[in-house]
């Protein structure tokens, strides 16, 4: 045990080059709350010196173990998330403060919306323009007139805020429409757990897992049935948050739902699964309401679902939160807040908002161009305006006098377009950069929820972002490119009730929930997509000479390879002209090919991209293992290609090792290894009829044990070398052997049985009658009766038997793809 | 005037459309000079469901839902309407472009008639400094509004060619602008961007012309299809005014209102959600006749 660390020699934090008067968070901790800061800085440094490596990468390396990422618009590539070892402490005492402007923003948020899109007396009596609120593209007139079933407007809120210098706290922005960070906010606390064991804990860090239960209950509160089923509605894997989105709904046993999945029936929400359409209750909405359904909103859009406005509208589906609260967001109703708070609530603002002024007063607009240099300007509805170059504040005294003359003019035409806003100096907290704490500036993001009574809760925590250099200290430092993990810190631990002992234990269930449509499509291309690179990948292996026969590679017969680059030229691992060159040749281009649909690199890409939207059901280990990029591939040279082919093989087998142990027997791998069989099971009747015709049998058929995986079987079987038919009894008909094709279709019936039938009577399904007929020659024939013709008969029963399940489970809903979906006008 | 109007939509697809689910916003919500009679709207195929609503604009909205495999559908509305014009007020009586901004800022009006919500960029009419600055000379301060309108109107209409066949449905107004050719949905986005740029709520109405004129004048240009022309917010006192950029001219008893909002988007006689179906080819025949 260690003693008092602010006692020890060693403080971390003793040289720490903050100014107090600048409103440092550490500097001007109580000195309970700052003995904490110290414990966890030199907590930092304990650990790292124990490990060896700096703080930065123990906590670098968590992240990658989550998985953790992030986009920026634009990327192609999701970014690991540049989070800073050392937390925010705050204490106790004053994140009371926060927390109970916070709740009182909440609720005069919430009155407003209600008022807005209700009686809208805050207008009628002058309160609010009317221009303010219709200023906002968020504003859905439709919506004026609607109450919400549960008459909650709003369930989950997240806020950024600015540390003055004299430590006083102000709101900056409020966010409505999307709750964004909410998952950064949880990453972060599990990376920071992870990585410093027991530091949190003892400095008595407040959990989050609270929180997150409240906020699901508090949706669920709402809902008419008593087991509601609350779907994550997300615009896409295109998304920027989308890997957020993702943790969370994972995090939360959320089903994560696309526009796609869901449809409207009677009013009512549906979830299209593989077993038939399931109701959603409500839905925590990652989209904008303008996107959220094409009839009553943007006709346009292609991610939000026909006449969901009608399940809401009728009181069939709670919307987390309600359509058209994002309308407060504008930064034009800062400047009302502080009114409609005393008009609404009857009380004074707790904590202040940045003070805004909306130039479409007369008064105000006549005390920004006076004090302009003082003042950031922004556009007032958060969209683009004519004198200011994008959506963010601008600081008027960084404007050439041309600029200024241009915005002074734009405002006199259109000053409704922009606010005036105070600028907010910031305080720092130290960052652990480089091994040396430094003063950085900073916001907060904080997330208010409603909790299982609708009462209004706190996140104990949140997300904050520092600003990248020591120079920027005020609001202008942008968004910040780091961020931290917020701790709230008590004197003595708190009771830490279990998640479970506070929301009563829920009913035991087994089984992975529900499955949409759509994810089953693509569970089961992942899978064949897999099976289909293993293969390829395989038969460059055995091109390339890496059998257990020490001298087979110099053995083969040119017929032999003539036949192995046709195979890989038959399911599209390479061009034809490709496969006129030499066999290496033609290996390299198999891995390296990227664009027919059978070369490694392109299978991997599919993998990839299919895989991202399976984000939500995959283990962090599955995922990167299975998004690791392509082996480098610097020239033709066998030895490389034969190198990358060894690394791939292992790669696949890690795969389907975590597919074997790690995978629930749900749904979710009935499909996986569903397509992974369907696939093997075809190509393995192209190898056979393939190998099967060679003029050398024993070298052919060695081939084939080579690439099923079946010498050291056949060997210990058989003393004779690879013959025709013992050869083909093993791979084709041979139940126990996991490579068989038997074994194969027997594994897909299996599957077929155990998914769910549609209809009420037992009549079999499609699928299931043509996995049975696939069965029957294999459990009946004898490997003499097995030919070419059988082979290629079965080879169009798989293809058939592959289309009969996309129809049976996949295709409940209309295609739709972008292309034909038509915009009528007249 | 009294007219009987006949707007035939009908629409051919290449392929069957499974499903459809769209809105049709073809019958004329009130207005203010104009009185309705015998609506009515008839779809082929018999459609599974309809529901009629108001708003969220002044637009009247039907929702409808086939859900037969149809490669062809057809819809006819057809209505009569009585239309007076009030007497275009006195423009040295209108308020000047200053005051108009000011009253547009200050109304504790949020409804779908108040001029606040035709103040702002809408999902078609976005802002453009390139209209804004062309339209910079008509809207001086000091200047009446309803002044300020028509020399707006006549600029546009004296500046740019009625073309068929310069853009299509989606074009931006901006694109049009450049090349000073359109049709009428593009004059009345081009003047409500540059009303708006300026401070003037400005709306899109969407509604028919007399097809034949009277004898001795001209035919009205637009008059074979639906039109469209802007109204602009004058003041308290006078309201919403129309202006017809395609024809030069306020509107009045050559003019049958149907519907108003922000852009085209809002009052499109036609949109919705079609499974299947891919190309398609779309006829459009409107028939406005004068009956007393």
């Amino acid at each position: 045990m260690r003693v008092s660390p602010a006692l020890q020699p060693a403080n971390r934090l003793r040289d720490y080059p903050a100014d107090g008067d600048a409103g440092d968070l550490f500097r001007g901790a109580t000195p309970s709350v700052a003995a904490k800061w110290s414990a966890m800085a030199d907590g930092l440094f304990a650990l790292s010196e124990d490990a060896g490596l700096p703080a930065q990468d123990l906590i670098a390396r968590q992240i990658l173990d989550l998985g953790m990422s992030f986009r920026l618009t634009g990327d192609t590539e999701e970014r690991p998330w540049p989070l800073t070892p050392m937390p925010l402490l705050i204490g106790a005492a004053e994140w009371a403060g926060i927390e109970r402007g916070l709740i009182q923003r909440a609720c005069l948020l919430e009155e407003l919306a209600a008022d807005i899109y209700g009686p809208q007396r805050m207008i009628a009596e002058g309160h609010l323009p009317a221009a303010v609120v219709a200023g906002s593209r968020y504003f859905a007139r439709r919506m004026v007139g609607l109450e919400p079933r549960g008459n909650h407007y709003l369930h989950v809120y997240a806020v950024d805020l600015a540390r003055g210098p004299g430590g006083q706290w102000r709101v900056l922005n409020d966010r409505l429409r999307l709750a964004n960070g909410i998952g950064y906010a949880l990453e972060n606390r599990l990376a920071m757990a992870r990585g410093t064991i027991s530091l949190l804990s003892g400095i008595n860090t407040r959990r989050l897992a609270h929180f997150f239960s409240d906020l699901r209950e508090g949706i669920a509160r709402d809902c008419q049935r008593e087991n509601p089923r609350i779907a994550l509605l997300t615009p896409g894997r295109f998304n920027q948050s989308y890997p957020e989105q993702a943790h969370l709904a994972r995090y939360l046993g959320l089903p994560l739902v696309e526009g796609r999945d869901l449809t409207v029936s009677d009013d009512r929400l549906y979830v299209r699964t593989i077993a038939g359409p399931k109701r959603v209750d409500a839905v925590w909405r990652w989209i904008d309401t303008n996107a959220l359904d094409p009839l009553a909103f943007d006709a346009h859009s292609a991610i939000g679902v026909p006449d969901l406005f009608d399940a809401w509208a009728c009181g069939g589906l709670e919307m987390a939160n309600w359509p058209g609260v994002e309308v407060l967001e504008a930064p034009a109703f800062a400047a009302f807040l502080p009114r409609l708070c005393r008009a609404l609530l009857g009380e004074e603002p707790l904590l202040p908002n940045v003070a805004t002024w909306w130039c479409g007063q007369p008064a105000e607009a006549g005390s920004v161009r006076a004090r302009l240099n003082d003042l950031v300007v922004t556009p007032a509805f958060g969209q683009p305006v004519e004198a200011l170059p994008g959506t963010k504040p601008v600081a008027a005294a960084s404007l050439t006098p041309e600029e200024r003359d241009a915005l002074l003019t734009a405002m006199e035409r259109r000053p409704m377009d922009y606010c005036g806003q105070e600028i907010v100096h910031l305080s720092t907290t130290p960052a652990l950069l480089d091994d040396r704490f430094v003063p950085r500036a900073f916001t907060l993001r904080a997330f208010v929820a409603r909790d299982r009574n609708g009462d209004w809760t706190v996140m104990p925590g949140g997300f904050a972002r520092l600003s990248a250099s020591a120079e920027l200290s005020t609001t202008l430092m942008g968004e910040g490119d780091l961020s931290a993990d917020v701790c709230v810190v008590d004197d003595a631990p708190r009771s830490q009730l279990a998640v479970t002992a506070l929301g009563g234990v829920p009913a035991i269930r087994r089984g992975g929930g529900i499955l949409a449509s759509h994810a089953a499509d693509n569970l089961y291309w992942f899978g064949r997509y897999c099976e289909r690179a293993e293969m390829t990948t395989r038969i460059v292996r055995s091109i390339l000479g890496s059998s257990i026969e020490v001298d087979a590679a110099a053995g083969y017969n040119p017929d032999i390879y003539a036949r192995l680059v046709r195979l890989l030229h038959l399911w599209g691992a390479i061009s034809e002209e490709t496969a006129g060159l030499d066999a290496s040749h033609a290996c390299q281009a198999a891995l390296a090919e990227a664009h027919l649909p059978g070369g490694v690199t392109c299978l991997l890409d599919r993998m990839r991209d299919v895989g991202l939207t399976l984000r939500d059901r995959f283990a962090s280990d599955f995922w990167r293992v299975a998004t690791r990029p392509m082996p480098p591939l610097p020239s033709s040279k066998p030895g490389i290609a034969l190198r990358a082919a060894r690394e791939l093989v292992e790669r696949f087998s890690a795969l389907a090792g975590l597919i074997a142990e790690d995978v629930v027997r749900g749904p979710v791998w009935r499909f996986l290894d569903m397509g992974r069989r369907i696939e093997r099971a075809l190509l393995l009747c192209r190898i056979a009829r393939q190998l099967g015709a060679a003029q050398d049998e024993a070298g052919a058929m060695g081939v084939l044990l080579d690439l099923c995986d079946s010498q050291i079987t056949y060997r210990a079987r058989y003393l004779a070398a690879p013959l025709r038919d013992p050869v083909l009894d093993l791979l084709l008909l041979d139940p126990d052997n996991p490579r068989s094709l038997a074994f194969q279709i027997r594994a897909i019936n299996n599957h077929i049985d155990a998914l769910p039938r549609l209809g009420e009577g037992q009549m079999p399904e499609q699928p299931e009658r043509e996995a049975r007929a696939l069965l029957a020659p294999l459990l009946s024939l004898t490997i003499a009766e097995i030919d070419d013709a059988l082979l290629q008969d079965m080879e169009t029963r798989l293809l058939s038997l592959s289309e009969a399940i996309t129809t049976r489970f996949f295709l409940q809903y209309e295609k739709s793809a972008s292309g034909d979906r038509s915009h009528l006008l007249a | 005037m009294i007219y009987d109007v006949r707007h035939l939509t009908t629409v051919r697809y290449a392929g069957l459309v499974r499903l459809a689910r769209f809105n049709l916003r073809l019958k004329p919500a009130p207005w203010p000079g104009q009185i309705l009679h015998d609506y009515r709207l008839s779809v082929d195929p018999r459609p599974t469901s309809v529901q009629d609503e108001t708003g969220p604009f002044i637009v009247n909205r039907s929702r409808l839902t086939i859900r037969a495999p149809i490669s062809r559908l057809s819809v006819e509305s057809r209505f009569r309407v009585e239309v007076t014009a009030a007497p275009l007020p006195d423009p040295d009586t209108a308020p000047t472009i200053d005051q108009v901004r000011h009253r547009a800022l200050t109304r504790n009006d949020l409804s779908a008639s108040g001029p606040a919500t035709y103040l702002y960029a809408s999902p078609i009419a976005a802002p453009s400094s390139e209209i804004a600055g062309w339209a910079l000379p008509f809207f001086t301060p000091e200047r009446n509004v309803i002044a300020a309108g028509r020399a707006l109107m006549e600029a546009l209409h004296a500046e740019f060619r009625y073309d068929g066949n310069a853009t299509q449905i989606d074009t931006p107004p901006v694109e049009a602008f450049h090349h000073r050719r359109g049709v009428c949905q593009d004059f009345a986005h081009i003047m409500i961007i540059a009303a708006r740029a300026h401070g003037i709520p400005a709306a899109y109405v969407s509604g028919y012309l007399r097809t034949l004129p009277p004898p001795g004048q001209e035919k009205l240009v637009g008059a074979d299809a639906t039109h469209a022309w802007v109204n602009l917010w004058c003041g308290d006192e006078h309201g919403w005014i129309g202006f017809d950029p395609t024809n030069a001219m306020i509107a009045g008893t050559d003019h049958i209102f149907t519907a108003m909002g922000r852009d085209y988007s809002d009052v499109a006689p036609l949109d919705g959600v079609f499974h299947g179906g891919a190309g398609q080819e779309m006829e459009v025949s409107v028939d406005v006749e004068p009956v007393g």
